[in-house]
């Protein structure tokens, strides 16, 4: 069994508690024991405008574990990925690591993503996606400013990801437009506006559902679909559904183990109409 | 603070490329909220350039930047505008900024200086009470991810608080 540590970052408690429940259950589907990284801390997220110590923040979170390191937000990941290039400088790496109980040394840190590509190629999946267009949603951080996932001007890897779910990918315009997430708070017209935008462009292009990579982007996306709905007088209901959600169906698990039942906007019918398309065939 | 050190500090905080500015505009025109600012990224750095620190520290435009990077991505210079943006905000804190952005900021880095994680909802509550006008979206979606089992009182607190002082200590005043 492959053990990799996993960080799950504050809002896996709380708004995003779907993304860890269907984390955890693909992991173990896919023979993957994820041991919760010890003692655990946030990364900082957008709000730390000091860089080195949003820098110190993050490494704290690479000292906790020997193992490769898997996160499932956008912006935990690249915060790490982050510091681990800041941390190439030796200078403040001696600096941060007279902080730090333990000292950074160098590890790996993947996105979910990432580890999905790896354990899902070439796997056999029992349930059928080929009745569903999903509109893949990027967001900004996943790939930038280089995480080395992706290109962070033309990536595939979410698109390639759609097609291994045995769905169809529909390409957004707006797949790599920002959410607004990082300012919804302070300012919560400017946010909505780009959100209502990202829902709008993969309704027309004719999706049933939109695939997120972050919790930030699920909040925005799903969470608050009900308020743009009546701010824009507009009709979306388009299901929002992490990556884990969409490979959970896939891999045959259930809306309980998946959590789907969390979600805004109920994906429960798109999932009724996979397993009819099923037996149908 | 006087107009050369303003343009030395952000240099320090942001990077020396700054100084390469050709002000060609990819940042502005990769910017996602940039038809709602006062002044564009690219009109900022010349602001930080020109010394013209009044002027920069007052632009909204500092507090609608998304840290979306994807002007860091594209600048021909090397230059990362959005460390521009960071630069620009922590000056505004030092300077003793009130605005409900900053006070947001702050609140923010309180948490994880005092639990070493972040509640949603003790943000929330805390950001709600400083700027009331806020209150009816942040209980309107809290009624929504509540309804659907996702709102949790116990964020729990972080073991090695020790540490993360440390790091606020040391690191927090660069």
């Amino acid at each position: 069994m492959t053990e990799i540590a996993y960080y799950p970052g504050c809002v896996s408690k709380a708004t995003g508690r779907e993304y860890d429940i269907s984390t955890r259950s693909v992991a173990r589907v896919l023979g993957i024991e994820l041991i919760e990284l010890d003692d655990w801390s946030c990364c900082g997220a957008t709000h730390v405008p000091n860089e080195t110590l949003a820098v110190g923040l993050a490494a704290r979170n690479l000292t906790q574990s020997e193992l490769p390191v898997m996160t499932t937000c956008s912006i935990c990941y690249s915060n790490l990925r982050n510091a681990i290039r800041r941390l190439e400088d030796n200078g403040l790496r001696a600096r941060v690591n007279s902080l730090l109980e333990r000292r950074y040394k160098s590890t790996r840190v993947m996105h979910v993503v990432e580890m999905l590509s790896e354990s899902l190629a070439n796997r056999e999946l029992p349930i059928k996606l080929s009745c569903l267009k999903v509109s893949p949603y990027y967001g900004c951080l996943l790939t930038r400013p280089g995480n080395g996932i992706d290109s962070p001007e033309h990536p595939r890897v979410l698109e390639d990801m759609v097609k291994m779910l045995g769905a169809e990918p529909l390409e957004s315009p707006l797949k790599m437009l920002c959410c607004g997430g990082p300012i919804f708070m302070p300012r919560e017209d400017a946010a909505l506006e780009s959100t209502y935008h990202i829902l709008l462009s993969a309704k027309r292009a004719g999706a049933d559902a939109i695939m997120v990579v972050c919790p930030l982007c699920h909040l925005m996306l799903d969470a608050k679909q009900g308020a743009i709905e009546r701010r824009y007088g507009v009709d979306l209901g388009m299901p929002v559904l992490y990556i884990t959600q969409l490979a959970g169906i896939a891999l045959g698990l259930g809306p309980e183990e998946l959590a789907l039942e969390m979600n805004s906007i109920s994906p429960l019918p798109l999932l009724e109409r996979v397993y009819q398309s099923m037996t149908r065939d | 603070m006087s107009e050369v050190a303003f343009t030395e500090e952000v240099i320090r905080l942001a990077g020396d490329e700054i100084r390469t500015c050709i002000q060609c505009g990819t940042c502005s025109s990769s910017c996602s909220t940039a038809h709602l600012m006062d002044n564009s990224i690219r009109k900022l750095v010349h602001l930080v350039l020109e010394g013209r620190k009044s002027e920069a520290l007052a632009s909204e435009s500092i507090w609608l930047c998304t840290s979306c990077l994807l002007c860091t991505v594209r600048c021909p210079r090397g230059i990362r505008p959005k460390a521009v943006i960071s630069a620009l905000r922590q000056i505004c804190e030092r300077e003793g900024s009130v605005s409900r952005d900053a006070s947001f900021e702050k609140i923010f880095m309180d948490q994880i200086r005092s639990r070493g994680r972040i509640s949603e909802v003790l943000l929330s509550a805390a950001y709600a009470l400083r700027n009331p006008d806020a209150a009816v979206p942040i209980m309107e979606m809290g009624i929504e991810l509540l309804s659907r089992g996702k709102v949790s009182l116990n964020a729990g607190v972080v073991k090695g608080m020790d540490e993360i002082e440390r790091i606020f200590r040391e690191l927090g005043n660069d």
